[in-house]
């Protein structure tokens, strides 16, 4: 088991009003899982990513992760631990601007203490992958949205995460980067990493193992 | 993992050019300016702190009780002499004569050459009490004989060109001749004396200053004496409390009291008029740190309105695995580079600069006063304290926020750090902006009072032309005659006068006692003398308000006083002067008062007006011809004067000032820090006019949404630019109301130096107020304008 949601709530007051966020949450993971989570919007998916993430806390409920209660780590503990293991893909790709492709891929080696031959050798490896070796000098706004998604990626996984998170890594793509961004999580998850990712397609959705779907922050998966 | 933020950090400065101009340009200037005045200052600290034994060192001094208590750095010529022979509190004592700048003639052949060499007389003694070491040998009895010398090498090379200084004469003053017998190393220029020619004070044996007299005190002599160690000057002084009753009897023992003034503070010491005040080090000091701390501040508040731009990337690399601590020192690391760039560009700056500022100060400060451990210390200090202080505030708020919110965009005022601390930042520089914009405004407005009053006389077109220092007959006043008919001659001369000095003068001041009408004793005031012939009220524009001038005879019997004597003689009404019997310096002159003449200032504005008398003695040694020329023919009127003085004596140099570029010159301090205020406040100006930009943009990127919004529910330009003054508005009435009180306290404690001085006028606040206002009120219509004529279809945009 990877991680798992027991009674997950997470709410937020607003003028006397509670609304919640998450309600009553609990989901299983298990290594080697391709989950999508699917949703109208501000049902509650973004969040679930985050907590998942450890970006982002709650209020009720526990989280093992690895067999650590997360929810009883220390900020900084918590935060140690996603950065040990989780990799995170976004929407908006979040490359850093003034970091080449290169650069961009090295940096968590570089928070990670990584020997220098070590990181050229992992960056290395990721370039190869992802067959963007002629762009390792480019700065991202040389690239486009497909290219730069690879680059998220493989920033991603450079450091051998357990669990990629991707919030909609395809939303900002047109069809054809975006199955080629599906086709390699799909790749990734049979080389045995889990992957979840958040989507608003039902074909992309199809590329998992399985849905959650949630609504007003309830899993309400049939 | 340094070389990959020096990496980012670099291309950010890259990225944002004018960003980082405006953080560069704000600190190099902080430093350039703190620079200059750790020079300035250190320079005044290091004066005189090399010779060996300086701790030990002092000057004889005078301090004169009368009405009030006069400081003079001199003692009566025969004190040194009693003090280094009868007892043995010192080491060594000497005296030096500084005759300031003397007619020094080289004769080889027929021909001759005359100088003009700034000489001072002195002993064998000042040599082993002071550090001024022989160019090639030790000092053994150099000075010892009678017309010896020994001179600088500057001196050395004006005198006798390339030649071998040793074994050479020159004649000084036309009267005796003397030998050079050893060449000085060049004199620090961070020494008290200033001279080039040092002539063995043996020389000098016939005058005034070599007498072993107690009456009078020249101040051009100076004694120094080196103390035995563990000697007490306080135990000294109490010993020289008994000399009046043993040397000058006839003294009212309580006038004068010797003391003994530490050699290393003469220069500080403004009361014995050292070289420059404390006070003015202190402002200067304190001004440099205010300078650098709102360069500092403001480095801190760009780099905070930075920090909107830059929380997605943190935020990014939060996620990516940075630690606190790991982002914190990315932020050190940039700010440090920025730092590194804004000192050596601020160190540039200062190499360029400082020939403007040695003009100013008429300094010549030289660059390897950097080269120094204290600077190094400075530099290094501001190296890494810079950074820590700018870089930490930034850094600690965008290591501190939240991943998740950085990347979605959505961090508000809180987050990204508390624009109230900002707003106090801002508010402080307006403060210290203000400060310095009145108290420049205020020195303007007094030097512009010193300099354009009535000053009692008129000194505009009036040329002072020197007169030789010649013990014969021909300088006494009947000789100069007819050098003057010769003057007044040509059409260009109006009218002139042999005096002793001009009405308004810095040099040869002459105080002396007097006693009014029979009055038993003397007075307890001292009388200004200005020596003068009949056309001196003439020439000089001085007004009669009672009786009439006096007539030029054979003897002194007339006298013209002012009023200010009147008043402190007890008489306001000038008319009941006339007629009573004046004695001035005991015996010297024995008259009548014969006209009473307006106050006119007689010193600077900082001073009383004196009590002063004019008369004429016909066997006096006269100083300077005034000469009042026709202002539209100067140049052909001084030809004149210069041809005809120099047929007169053709064995000397001809030298005028202008009277009223001497009574200018006196403010000259005043200018000085007239022109630093005015340099300081246009740079805490722009310094300011940055932070302002700084926070606009800050404002600016937090309001986007706010000013989009603004404008689809109809909002106008106008309004959204009043949106952005109203926090400025505030700001500044704040400062100024803060400013006001404190720029007050400084600018009265400033004029109550002057006796004379101008009114503090409300527009002297009001002005610097307003001046910051406009300077807001522009950068926020250049930046916002440009904000709120955007689309808003752009700005609010989620996605």
């Amino acid at each position: 088991m990877l991680l798992q949601l027991n009674n997950i709530f997470k709410w937020v007051n607003n003028g006397g009003n509670t609304t919640f966020l998450l309600k009553d949450i609990n989901l299983t993971v298990e290594e080697g899982e391709f989950i999508s989570i699917m949703g109208p919007s501000g049902s509650g998916k973004t969040t679930l990513l985050n907590v998942i993430g450890m970006l982002d806390g709650f209020n009720e409920g526990e989280y093992h992760f690895l067999e650590k209660s997360v929810h009883q780590l220390r900020e900084k503990h918590r935060s140690a631990l996603y950065k040990e293991y989780i990799g995170f893909v976004f929407q908006a790709y979040h490359l850093i601007d003034e970091l080449t492709v290169y650069e961009n891929i090295e940096t968590p080696l570089l928070y990670k203490k990584f020997k220098t031959a070590e990181r050229k050798a992992l960056v290395a490896d990721m370039l190869d992958r992802f067959h963007i070796v002629g762009k390792k000098d480019l700065f991202p706004e040389q690239l486009s949205g497909g290219q730069q998604q690879l680059v998220g990626i493989a920033r991603a996984l450079v450091s051998r995460p357990k669990l990629i998170l991707a919030d909609e890594p395809t939303g900002n793509l047109n069809s054809r980067q975006g199955e080629e961004i599906m086709d390699l999580f799909k790749k990734l998850n049979e080389e045995g990493v889990t992957v979840i990712q958040v989507t608003h397609s039902e074909k992309n959705a199809a590329y998992g193992s399985r849905v959650i779907e949630l609504l007003d922050g309830r899993n309400v998966t049939p | 993992m340094i070389r990959n933020y020096l990496k980012i950090a670099w291309r950010n400065i890259k990225k944002r050019k004018s960003i980082a101009f405006i953080h560069i340009t704000g600190l190099a200037i902080g430093f350039t300016c703190a620079t200059l005045i750790f020079l300035f200052i250190s320079f005044h600290l290091s004066f005189d702190n090399f010779h060996r034994n300086s701790n030990r060192i002092y000057r004889l001094v005078t301090e004169i009780h009368r009405e009030d208590i006069r400081y003079k750095a001199t003692v009566p010529p025969g004190l040194p002499n009693v003090f280094k022979n009868n007892y043995s509190f010192a080491e060594k004592v000497t005296k030096i004569v500084d005759w300031d700048e003397q007619l020094i003639t080289v004769k080889s052949g027929d021909s001759q050459e005359s100088y003009k060499a700034k000489t001072a007389f002195t002993e064998p003694d000042f040599f082993r009490i002071f550090n001024f070491p022989l160019l090639h040998k030790n000092f053994s009895d150099e000075l010892d004989a009678p017309n010896t010398a020994v001179i600088t090498p500057q001196a050395a090379q004006k005198l006798f060109g390339d030649t071998p200084p040793i074994g050479k004469t020159f004649v000084w003053n036309n009267e005796e001749t003397v030998l050079v017998t050893g060449v000085l190393r060049n004199l620090p220029e961070n020494t008290m004396f200033t001279s080039e020619v040092f002539i063995s004070l043996n020389t000098l044996r016939n005058s005034w200053v070599s007498k072993e007299t107690w009456t009078g005190t020249s101040s051009s002599l100076q004694s120094f004496a080196l103390l035995h160690p563990g000697q007490h000057p306080a135990d000294i002084e109490q010993v020289m409390k008994s000399f009046n009753a043993i040397y000058l009897p006839d003294a009212d023992k309580d006038e004068y009291t010797y003391k003994l003034q530490p050699f290393n503070s003469i220069h500080l010491d403004t009361q014995y008029s050292g070289g420059i005040s404390k006070e003015l080090l202190w402002t200067l000091g304190i001004v440099g740190i205010l300078l650098l701390l709102i360069a500092c501040i403001n480095f801190i508040n760009i780099a905070a309105a930075q920090s909107a731009y830059r929380s997605k990337e943190i935020g990014l690399r939060k996620v990516l695995g940075g630690f606190r601590k790991q982002l914190l020192l990315q932020f050190l690391t940039e700010t440090f580079l920025i730092t590194l760039i804004a000192l050596i560009v601020g160190l540039g700056l200062s190499i360029v600069l400082l020939p403007y500022f040695n003009n100013i100060f008429g300094l010549s400060l030289s660059v390897s006063g950097l080269l120094t451990l204290p600077f190094t210390i400075f530099f290094i200090i501001l190296l890494l304290g810079i950074p820590v202080l700018a870089g930490s505030y930034p850094g600690i708020i965008l290591a501190r926020i939240a991943p998740v919110l950085a990347l979605k965009q959505k961090l508000t005022q809180k987050d990204t750090g508390g624009v109230m601390t900002r707003q106090v930042l801002i508010t402080g520089q307006f403060i210290v902006s203000i400060i310095l914009i009145a108290i420049m405004l205020l020195i303007s407005k007094q030097i512009r009072y010193a300099t354009q009053s009535d000053l009692g006389f008129d000194p505009s077109a009036i040329v002072m032309a020197g007169l030789p220092d010649l013990p014969d007959e021909k300088m006494k006043a009947s000789g100069l005659t007819s050098l003057k008919s010769e003057i007044l001659r040509s059409p260009y001369i109006e009218e002139a006068s042999v005096c002793f000095t001009s009405p308004g003068a810095p040099i040869n001041g002459w105080g002396t006692d007097v006693s009014f009408n029979g009055n038993p004793g003397q007075e307890k005031f001292l009388i200004e003398s200005k020596m003068g012939d009949k056309d001196y009220l003439k020439t000089f524009g001085i007004r009669l308000v009672a009786g009439r001038n006096f007539i030029q005879k054979d003897s002194t019997d007339e006298v013209l006083v002012n009023e200010t004597f009147g008043k402190k003689i007890g008489i306001n009404d000038p008319e009941e002067l006339i007629g009573k019997s004046i004695t001035i310096s005991e015996d010297y002159i024995h008259g009548r008062i014969v006209g009473v003449v307006e106050d006119f200032h007689d010193k600077d504005f900082r001073q009383n007006i004196s009590p002063v008398f004019i008369a004429w003695d016909p066997d006096r040694a006269y100083n300077e011809l005034g000469i009042k020329i026709n202002r539209t023919h100067a140049a052909e009127a001084i030809r004149h004067i210069r041809n005809v003085w120099s047929s007169h004596f053709p064995d000397y140099i001809f030298e005028y000032h202008f009277l009223d570029e001497r009574i200018a010159e006196m403010y000259e301090s005043e200018q000085q820090f007239l022109a630093l205020t005015r340099i300081f406040s246009l740079l805490a100006i722009f310094i300011c006019s940055m932070g302002i930009y700084g926070l606009i943009s800050l404002f600016v990127s937090q309001k986007t949404k706010e000013i989009g919004i603004r404008k689809v529910l109809g909002g106008k330009v106008f309004n959204i630019l009043k949106l952005f003054s109203r926090d400025f508005l505030k700001m500044i009435t704040i400062a100024g109301l803060i400013a006001g009180p404190i720029a007050w306290y400084f600018i009265n404690k400033w004029l109550q130096h002057y006796t004379y001085r101008t009114t503090v006028s409300w527009w002297i606040f009001i002005l610097p107020i307003g001046c910051m206002l406009l300077l807001s009120l522009v950068i926020i219509t250049c930046k916002g304008y440009k904000a709120a004529m955007s689309n808003p279809a752009k700005s609010l945009r989620t996605e």
